[in-house]
């Protein structure tokens, strides 16, 4: 017998062809007829009454044919917490919010129809720095919080500034600190950056007089944008159809819902005309939503022998002016807090805060690379002043099976090993091995940064899958997870393909997705698509391997467990009288008489998140983790002591895996993630002037990486011992690789040349500044 | 999406003087397009009339003569510059800088003088147009002029042509025999970037040391720094006349802060910039 | 504003057509040709999405007005097939995972092509040079400069 072993191997992407041909479609590429086109007139300041709004000249221009207020849309929208409209009703939050849009037959004519509209608003005061957003009397971005409905576990505060204040409590703080020989404090900071899909947020919507709603949208959540569109708006969910063709990348800054509804309400204004919008790139900046800023301050307690007896630590969060996803972040890191150790006596609090900024959102990683910037330079500053290495002192405190994590939870003996993660990171980058630290006048340095997170979920989330028999014995796979460049299908397709036992060629997986035909599934985020999808996949094909059997069974006349499903057949091993095509079965088995059983043949899977549960208000305490994938990045950095410069000359990355299904996927999101953390290393950061205007608001301005910025070498290491609840064993691994490259390469910089850096990005100026400061201190 | 204008091509120099004439204000010409549709895309700028330079064969010319030095026309663009073995050979310093500014599918379009008038601070070829003593030539209604690259930029994004003024084309005389010349880039990246300092030196160190040093994006124009010269016209020790020019440099430029960088880092990147060209350049003999 | 006939070869293929002044190269080969390989996402000249050869050379078509390409060849990422033969460095993107999301992949690859079409044994430095202009946020880049470099040893 053949034996199709897919799994583990390098299967060329599905999606390949069409993406080097240029024929893959993206939502901004659809086209239908009728369409219109939308432009928006945004806010000029950061928190304003908006006093009038004059449209009446826009809407005489020849050619506009729906003009929308926010007064005609008090719909409230949100996740985890409605506290957006999806025009600025009132006032505005900040600088770049929407107020009014224009649908016009061209974008040209919106455009002019918007600059047409006058609008009268009365400045008030704005807030943008977090810690003053708390203090008493500070501006209040939303006076009515009390009023907006939330998802059970986020806890606002009226009267604040405060969407959520996420709160854990384990053993006693202050005795762990009391019990500590050195005590250590320190202060992290992140700035607000941009998620930088390289296609901007691209909707298409349409209201039909019938009550019908279309929407085709660069979302990673098809189903998520049903729901919370159905929800906003009061229309029944059987209403509306949510198309996803490809993604051109999303991020986290795609999940739940963005736009759609902007396009949906300007279709029904426009007599069901579809209405495109299409997000320039300054608006992807400051209109839609990027990543929250962060602020840390880690206590830490050690022993002299390097255990951790104690940390207090406050995480907060700039939210900007809505904070909907936000309280989510803010609570996952709440959760995760301590980054992979075991630390016997914990307070955190971890709280989501408006400002006036733009609104945050996901961004691959969700919050983890944030807070992990601080934790894992903690951890080297820690080590140290108490004269530890800092690989031994990771390791001495590593969160490996068996051991309690912050919300109480006893790590299971298959939940992967962060020391593992660690050990080979080190060895990468030569770790305790004497090299010449000055080479040509630059100085070299070696730093690591450990790393855990887990889907961040509602404890209940789930998924489903439907695959198809085909007349010829091929099989379509339905998922409505989607694909954005992670490769989860070409993954799935593997999977179905080794337990079908039957070639990867005669597997489909649908392109688009579709919420009026595709199984449900809760979101495409959260590193969760191959573990939950991948097992919702299982589950149909043993399902449909189940229903094969049954009318096989019949028609053999042999015992349903006999059966075997491999090669594209259906038989009894060794006997090869027992067996029958499975094509010969893909609609209906047949009777040598001519009569019909059974039917078309239609595998249904699904897999819920098992095993977790809410946490304690008071004290965090639960299980909030379906898996935790560790790891660990390790820099090798040369700095130019005269400029500083900084070259990435190696980045070593591990994690534990479980499995590899395809190693050139793995690879893909591995090189990615690290990319766009030197991104945000040295150069990524949002530049506000005094009264909260973006100053670099387009790519010129705004830096990302190119070619010229990766590191010289990348050494991926995997690490797989299995989950055994995970489809062969297979953990995420999609916004890890973005986790823990600014602290390896902070920790590095100290390294070679001694400068401790707390605030993110690295850049030239900075560690130029840095060694400035150093010199003067002498 | 760029808004609405009228389009010209013009064929001849006559046409354009013409339009120009008639048009003053109201028209923009361009030969990339690279600075002037992203400036109207940004509605910064909203030109009624556009004027596309490349149809007018004369502006095109590129030649070169062993007396007369480099003549390059107002539609050359920098990637024919940088094909160009006399550029790379004898005009080090603009070679340089023509490779160094964006990317090759930029420098495709973009051109020398498209650089010069649109006169940002920025702007990496005219440092080394400074420190080569080029001239502009300028034609418009009123007649032909020269103007000395020295006086050509007079503030941000301005230059002393007259609205219906255009370039024709860049003279470059020959360098002193013996020169040699380079610019040095900083920017926040690795990858493309504009400049946070840009630095083009030319050095002769055969006999007499001559030293010119001109930076970009220190100042409200490109900036040439004539103190540099005179630190070298006197005999010394080379490491200390270095130093003094470092000094000369930082202390003649006005940066300010914006998104790329602070003052204070340019000011101490012209000075670490300086001293490596002068290094290298000297280094090298 | 001024409306102009131009005459233009887009993969081989000669269209004749009327656009306004304003219209970019960009915008004629996504909406009027309808060829949507081609992306849009900056309008500025920053990320390089929109690249395609203007007469053989890799060219920014959001900073070239379509009245300007009157007379040229232009090739787009729908015209690098032969038949329904890949060409090396789109079999090559596919064999290093150059691919991801997608959004960029067609800029690069017509980058690459004229790249080896010009210098066929480019080194690594010469292939970060000719695609430094065109951004990717998924896969870090390394898998696009291997897959080019493959493709040029493969050099056909
Ligand atoms: C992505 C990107 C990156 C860039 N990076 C850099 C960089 O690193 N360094 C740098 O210096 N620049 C950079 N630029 C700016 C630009 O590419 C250069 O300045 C280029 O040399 C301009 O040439 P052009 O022919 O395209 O100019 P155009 O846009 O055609 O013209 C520029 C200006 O000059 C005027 N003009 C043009 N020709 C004449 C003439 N003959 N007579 C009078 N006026 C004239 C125009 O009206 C316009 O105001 C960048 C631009 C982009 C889009």
């Amino acid at each position: 017998m053949v034996k199709y072993s897919y799994v583990g191997k390098d299967v060329p992407r599905l999606d390949a062809i069409e993406k080097v041909t240029g024929t893959a479609l993206y939502t901004g590429d659809l086209r239908f007829p009728g369409m219109l086109h939308t432009k928006l007139l945004k806010s000029p300041y950061a928190h304003a009454k908006i006093k009038k709004i004059d449209t009446s000249e826009a809407e005489k221009l020849p050619g506009v044919r729906a003009v929308l207020t926010g007064e005609e849309a008090p719909y409230r929208f949100g996740i985890y917490m409605s506290d957006k409209t999806i025009l600025a009703i009132d006032k505005v939050r900040h600088v770049g919010e929407p107020v009014v849009a224009v649908a016009a037959d061209t974008e040209e004519i919106a455009e002019q129809a918007v600059e047409l509209i006058k609008v009268e608003y009365e400045e008030l005061p704005a807030v943008f720095d977090v810690r003053k957003a708390m203090e008493e009397g500070s501006p209040l971005v939303h006076e009515n919080l009390s009023e907006y409905k939330h998802a059970p576990f986020v806890y606002p505060k009226p009267g604040k500034n405060i969407a959520n204040h996420f709160k854990l409590r384990k053993g006693d703080v202050e005795r762990g600190f009391r019990e500590a020989d050195v005590v250590i404090e320190n202060e992290f900071y992140q700035p607000q950056v941009q998620n930088v899909q390289m296609e901007t947020h691209t909707s298409i919507g349409q209201w039909l007089q019938n009550g019908q709603i279309n929407v085709w949208t660069s979302a990673q959540s098809p189903f998520a944008v049903r729901h919370l569109l159905g929800v906003g708006l009061g229309v029944p969910l059987h209403r509306i159809n949510v198309v996803v063709p490809y993604i051109g990348g999303g991020f986290g800054g795609k999940a739940g819902l963005h736009w759609e509804p902007l396009v949906v309400l300007l279709s029904k204004k426009a007599g069901g005309r579809p209405v495109k919008l299409v997000m320039t790139r300054e608006e992807q900046f400051y209109t839609t939503a990027v990543r929250q800023g962060f602020y840390g301050r880690i206590k830490t307690g050690v022993k002299r022998d390097g255990k951790i007896t104690a940390m207090e630590i406050l995480y907060l969060w700039d939210a900007g002016a809505y904070a909907d996803y936000g309280v989510n972040i803010t609570r996952a890191a709440g959760y995760s807090c301590t980054g992979p150790y075991e630390i016997p006596n914990i307070k955190c609090d971890s709280i989501t805060v408006y400002t006036n900024h733009p609104y945050g959102t996901a961004y691959r990683g969700f919050g983890h690379p944030e807070f992990h910037f601080a934790t894992e330079r903690q951890m080297d500053l820690v080590a140290r002043e108490i004269g530890m290495d800092p690989v031994e002192f990771r390791l001495k405190n590593a969160a490996v099976p068996g051991r309690i994590t912050a919300t109480g939870e006893k790590l299971r003996e298959d939940a992967g090993r962060v020391d593992e993660c660690i050990k080979a990171v080190a060895e990468a980058i030569g770790w305790g091995k004497k090299e010449p630290k000055q080479v040509g006048g630059k100085l070299r340095g070696r730093g690591i940064a450990a790393l855990w997170k887990a889907p961040a979920m509602p404890s209940f989330t789930s998924s489903s899958a439907i695959l198809k028999l085909n007349e010829d014995g091929s099989v379509t796979l339905s998922i409505s997870s989607t694909e954005m460049g992670q490769g989860t299908p070409t993954a799935l397709a593997q999977i179905v393909a080794e337990e079908l036992q039957m070639p990867i060629e005669k597997i489909k997986v649908v392109t688009k997705r579709e919420t009026d035909f595709g199984p449900y599934s809760w979101q495409t985020v959260a590193s969760r698509g191959l573990f939950m999808e991948g097992n919702a996949t299982l589950d149909a094909a043993k399902n449909l391997k189940e229903q094969v059997k049954a009318t096989a069974a019949e028609l053999l006349g042999v015992p349903k467990e006999k059966l075997v499903v491999a090669e594209e057949k259906v038989f009894v091993p060794g006997q090869p009288d027992k067996s029958l095509p499975l094509a010969s079965l893909a609609t209906a088995g047949i009777f040598p008489d001519g009569r019909g059983i059974g039917g078309p043949v239609l595998g249904y899977g699904m897999y819920t998140a098992e095993g977790l549960t809410n946490l304690d208000p008071e004290t965090g305490q639960g299980l909030p983790a379906l898996m935790w994938t560790f790891g660990a990045q390790g820099a090798e950095v040369e700095v130019d002591p005269e400029t500083g410069d900084v070259r990435v000359l190696k980045m070593a990355s591990a994690f534990d895996i479980g499995k590899t299904i395809n190693p050139t996927i793995v690879k893909g999101q591995i090189y990615g993630g690290i990319v766009q953390g030197i991104g945000s290393a040295f150069m990524e950061e949002f530049i506000f002037d005094q009264k909260g205007k973006l100053l670099n608001s387009n790519l010129t301005d705004y830096k990302i990486c190119r070619a010229q910025d990766i590191p010289d070498e990348f050494v991926f290491i995997p690490i797989e011992n299995p989950q055994l609840n995970a489809p062969h064993g297979a953990r995420g691994v999609g916004e890890h690789p973005r986790i823990s490259i600014e602290p390896a390469i902070a920790n590095a910089i100290y390294d070679a040349v001694g400068v401790d850096l707390f605030e993110i990005p690295m850049s030239r100026e900075k560690v130029w500044l840095g060694l400035k400061r150093k010199g003067e201190r002498k | 999406m760029i808004p609405k204008f009228d389009y010209f091509r013009p064929k001849t120099t006559e046409e354009l003087v013409d339009l120009l004439a008639k048009y003053g204000e109201d028209a923009k010409m361009f030969a990339g397009g690279t600075d002037l549709f992203v400036l109207m895309r940004d509605r910064l700028i909203r030109p009624k009339y556009v004027i596309d330079l490349k149809g007018i064969e004369e502006l095109h010319e590129f030649s070169y003569d062993e007396k007369r030095g480099l003549r390059i026309g107002a539609t050359v663009t920098l990637n024919e510059l940088l094909e160009s073995d006399v550029v790379k050979e004898r005009f080090g310093v603009l070679w340089s800088a023509a490779g160094a500014l964006a990317d090759p599918t930029i420098r495709n379009r973009g051109t020398l003088v498209g650089n010069i008038c649109n006169a940002s601070p920025a702007a990496d070829t005219a440092p080394a147009l400074l420190v080569l003593d080029a001239e502009v030539e300028v034609a418009g209604k009123g007649g032909e002029r020269t103007i000395p690259i020295r006086d050509f930029f007079i503030g941000v994004k301005r230059t002393s042509l007259k609205p219906e003024e255009f370039v024709k084309a860049v003279r470059i005389p020959n360098p002193p025999a013996g020169a040699k010349g380079g610019y040095y880039k900083w920017g926040r990246t690795r990858g493309e970037d504009l400049a946070v300092v840009g630095v083009a030196a030319l050095v002769v160190n055969s006999g007499k040391r001559i030293v010119r040093v001109a930076l970009s994006s220190v100042f409200k124009t490109p900036l040439r720094v004539p103190e540099v010269e005179k630190v070298f016209e006197e005999e010394g020790p080379l490491d200390e006349q270095i130093e003094r020019a470092v000094s000369a440099v930082q202390e003649k430029i006005a940066p300010i802060t914006d998104v790329r960088s602070s003052k204070e880092y340019r000011i101490h990147m012209a000075g670490v910039l300086t001293r490596r060209a002068l290094k290298e350049l000297f280094g090298g003999s | 504003m001024s409306r102009h006939k131009i005459s233009l070869r887009v993969n081989g293929q000669r269209y004749e057509l009327e656009v306004e002044a304003n219209r970019t190269l960009l915008q004629t080969i996504r909406e009027d040709l309808e060829m949507t390989g081609t992306k849009c996402a900056c309008e500025r000249g920053d990320c390089g999405l929109c690249t395609v050869m203007v007469d053989g050379v890799p060219t920014k078509s959001c900073l070239v007005l379509a009245v300007e390409a009157d007379g040229k060849e232009i090739t787009t990422i729908e015209g690098l097939m032969k038949g329904e033969e890949l060409n090396p460095v789109q079999r090559a993107f596919i064999e290093h995972g150059a691919v991801q999301c997608g959004f960029c992949t067609p800029a690069f690859i017509v980058a690459a092509t004229a790249l080896l079409k010009r210098n066929p044994k480019p080194s690594e430095e010469e292939v970060k040079e000719a695609i430094g202009g065109i951004l990717c946020r998924c896969t870090g880049y390394r898998q696009i400069i291997d897959a080019i470099l493959d493709a040029s040893k493969s050099g056909k």
